[in-house]
């Protein structure tokens, strides 16, 4: 069937990519591991051999620990926020008559093109403690001068959460609308027809036949979560308040210790492939054609 | 034909997207006739007048409030250089100077010149002394200010050129050259005090009595940018307890420093500073919103900040109250008695690497000539060359008048020390966690226990030649 000239053709597209592909991601990963292995300063010429010492260190440093663990909260908290909401607001966006949906559609994608260093202006007027957008709401429905410090301890890391959920609603609700109007409303006529209601609907046509969907999107937000969470405690808040494990990664560049380092971003990025792995495993369900 | 142009097109494609990775040019390391080590021999100092001029050199210079007070002002004493020697410049200006030079760094092509100083976020200048990366300029103070015939070490006011700030290494070699200076110490709304019949307190005691009365009428006695401006306040406070001897033991991590009785009070002052700190500070305490705690001062709700003088024209657009007028005033005196105010100072460096080393230290040289010196001046930059100050007006005029007012001038920090994995920077050892003072979050006490065991290993990591 396949002449040579036709598959040479296709090793001709697929090359470019590939060849990028090779020298970007997989060189640069490689290497990463080779150089958590040793020791040397970003700009200095010598490197030596250290064998598996960063790890060792690594494992008993409480900064690396206290980091990984306030990234792993911001995962699944923010992960198990943002597509709560995402799924209801695109299932009342697409299943309900509602006016103005479009502008809806809108306002919720807005923050999705926006910069971190914007949104973190954007939230650093909504968090001042004096006169601040959100103390005085609250203020406004208690009745009472309210002063919460939202970038301080202990509110620092829920600022952090409530920031990068409004953040991420938006792009994973128009995902699921999309995958929301591929459902025949035919399935819908029936099953109301059986004397289904509108939850039941809910959960028995519309998030079954979404899965595939967000299973794909779940994996790509834990990944992209890892590295938002990073600019926004970056863009956000003092330094030592929130660090998340790639703020620890980058604080020990700047302290001139790369392999130690890069120790630390092997281990990110294990964590987040086994994370990815475990949650794409878990999630698996028989998939239903429509 | 359909085929063949797809294949042209898709062999243009990779082509074009290969192309890009060609990289910076290199410039060839050939061109140097120095090793790029320190310490040659080869290139002599004295009065000698340069041979034959070698470039262009490429100079990398932070572009810092001053270069935006002035635009052009490196650019103008680049070209004052140039006219002077005849050496051709390169210059790179930029307010993130560290992600425009720092990744050609990695890939080994350095300036010749790097003026940036110590202190800042990227911690590009630590890494290079730590990594001994830095040429020695020891011989740039006795070479001749191209030009004039006043050698370097002439026009420099003494004492700057003895510090760690300049010798990080403490063997009475300069690496960096001292550049623009500022004194630091506690700003305050003048007008506020004399409105209220307040003084300037110049002991601790009438630092919290003070800081009572204002309580009384909620106006808070203190408050910070971010805890990155303790590495002027804190030396400073030891310096002021215990006198230069002691504050040379306490930046080199001596044994039982942080055991005596003048740690001990520097401690108590830090302590109860956390107590009578603004409460809002720490959550303002960040690179967004540090302004905010520093408009404490102009709104009166906070008396002190520490801070230097470059905080006027930081804040020269923002609403005051009536009556507001900019106070600076030194650290009160602690047993000692003696007021102290740090000398925050920029360095200008050459990486070990410079291709052009003759002609960098040329440039170094000639950044402490009478034209140089005007130029920066325009920008308010202040060098420490002697008589500059006299030709100063306004604020500033007072600023640098600190000195002359019987303030110590504290200069040089916390020495540097190999890095060791797990053992963090002297920021997040002494001065992150006082955030968690203001906060309760730390107690003094855990504080002051994470010091001293930080400070065992910062002691046995210490570089020395």
């Amino acid at each position: 069937m396949r002449s040579p000239g036709r598959s040479r053709f296709i090793a001709l597209c697929v090359a470019p990519a590939t060849i990028l592909f090779f020298i970007f991601m997989v060189m640069p990963t490689f290497n990463v591991f080779r150089m958590s292995l040793f020791e040397r300063g970003a700009y200095s010429p010598t490197e030596t051999f250290v064998g598996l010492n960063n790890f060792k260190v690594l494992f008993k440093d409480t900064k690396f620990i206290t980091s990984m663990q306030n990234t792993i909260l911001l995962i699944v908290t923010v992960t198990i926020i943002t597509f709560f909401f995402a799924i209801v607001f695109a299932a009342i966006l697409t299943r309900e008559k509602i006016r103005g949906q479009n502008f809806f559609r809108i306002i919720f994608y807005i923050p999705n093109i926006l910069s971190v260093v914007v949104i973190a202006g954007i939230f650093s007027a909504i968090y001042k403690p004096e006169n601040g957008m959100l103390n005085s709401i609250l203020s406004l429905f208690a009745g009472r001068d309210i002063m919460i410090l939202w970038k301080d301890q202990p509110m620092v890391i829920v600022s952090v959460i409530i920031a990068m959920v409004w953040q991420a609603i938006g792009y994973y609700m128009v995902m699921y609308m999309a995958s929301m109007s591929a459902v025949p409303v035919d399935l819908y006529e029936s099953a109301s027809l059986d004397g289904a209601g509108r939850l039941n609907q809910f959960f028995e046509i519309t998030l079954p036949l979404i899965w595939t969907n967000i299973r794909t999107t779940l994996t790509f937000f834990i990944i992209s979560t890892i590295n938002m969470a990073f600019l926004f405690v970056k863009a956000m808040v003092a330094k030592g308040m929130a660090d998340v494990g790639l703020s620890f990664m980058y604080a020990q560049k700047d302290e001139g210790l790369y392999g130690y380092a890069m120790a630390a971003g092997v281990i990110i990025f294990l964590f987040s492939f086994t994370l990815s792995a475990v949650v794409n495993h878990a999630t698996k369900r028989e998939t239903l054609q429509m | 034909m359909k085929k063949t142009l797809s294949l042209l097109l898709a062999s243009a494609l990779s082509l074009s997207l290969l192309a890009g990775c060609g990289g910076a040019p290199q410039t060839p390391p050939a061109q140097s006739n120095n090793p790029p080590a320190g310490g040659s021999n080869t290139s002599q100092g004295g009065a000698s007048t340069p041979e034959t001029p070698k470039g262009p050199i490429k100079v990398a210079a932070l572009a810092s409030a001053y270069e935006e007070t002035y635009p052009g002002m490196w650019k103008e004493v680049c070209e004052a250089f140039t006219a002077e020697t005849g050496i051709e410049v390169e210059l790179i200006t930029d307010k993130a100077l560290e992600d425009v030079i720092g990744p050609a760094m990695q890939g080994g092509d350095f300036p010749d010149v790097i003026h940036l100083a110590t202190g800042r976020d990227k911690k590009l200048t630590e890494q290079f002394i730590k990594d001994k990366n830095i040429a020695d300029i020891t011989d740039v103070l006795s070479m001749t200010v191209p030009g004039e015939s006043a050698k370097v070490s002439d026009k420099i006011v003494p004492g700057f050129t003895d510090t760690s700030i300049t010798n990080p290494y403490g063997d009475g070699k300069t690496y960096l050259a001292p550049m623009f200076y500022s004194p630091c110490g506690l700003f305050y709304n003048a007008g506020l005090f004399a409105e209220k019949g307040w003084t300037v307190p110049t002991t601790w005691d009438e630092m919290w009595a003070l800081g009572d009365k204002a309580k009384a009428e909620g106006i808070d006695l203190f408050t910070y940018p971010t805890t990155g401006y303790f590495d002027t306040f804190f030396p400073t406070l030891l310096y002021s307890a215990g006198g230069p001897e002691f504050f040379d033991k306490a930046m080199n991590y001596a044994e039982g420093v942080w055991d005596t009785a003048e740690a001990k009070q520097c401690f108590d002052v830090m302590s109860k500073l956390a107590s009578y700190t603004a409460k809002v500070t720490p959550a303002q305490a960040n690179d967004q919103d540090f302004t905010q705690n520093q408009q404490l001062i102009l709104d009166n709700k906070a008396l002190f900040i520490p801070n230097g003088t470059w905080l006027v024209s930081e804040m020269a657009e923002a609403p005051r109250k009536d009556g507001f007028q900019w106070g600076m005033c030194a650290l009160p005196g602690g047993a000692s008695g003696t007021s102290a105010s740090y000398c925050w100072m920029e360095q200008a460096w050459i990486p070990a690497q410079a291709p052009n080393l003759d002609a960098a230290k040329q440039f170094v040289a000639f950044l402490y000539s009478d034209k140089a010196a005007e130029i920066f001046a325009k920008g308010g930059a202040a060098q420490p060359i002697t008589g500059i100050t006299d030709s100063m007006e306004g604020d500033n005029k007072i600023f640098y008048s600190i000195y002359d007012n019987g303030a110590s001038a504290v200069m040089g920090g916390f020495a540097a020390y190999a890095s060791v994995p797990g053992l963090g920077s002297v920021r997040e050892v002494f001065f992150d966690p006082f955030n968690s003072l203001v906060n309760g979050s730390l107690t003094a006490d855990q504080w002051v226990a994470d010091i001293k065991a930080a400070s065992d290993q910062m002691r046995a990591n210490l570089l020395t030649e």
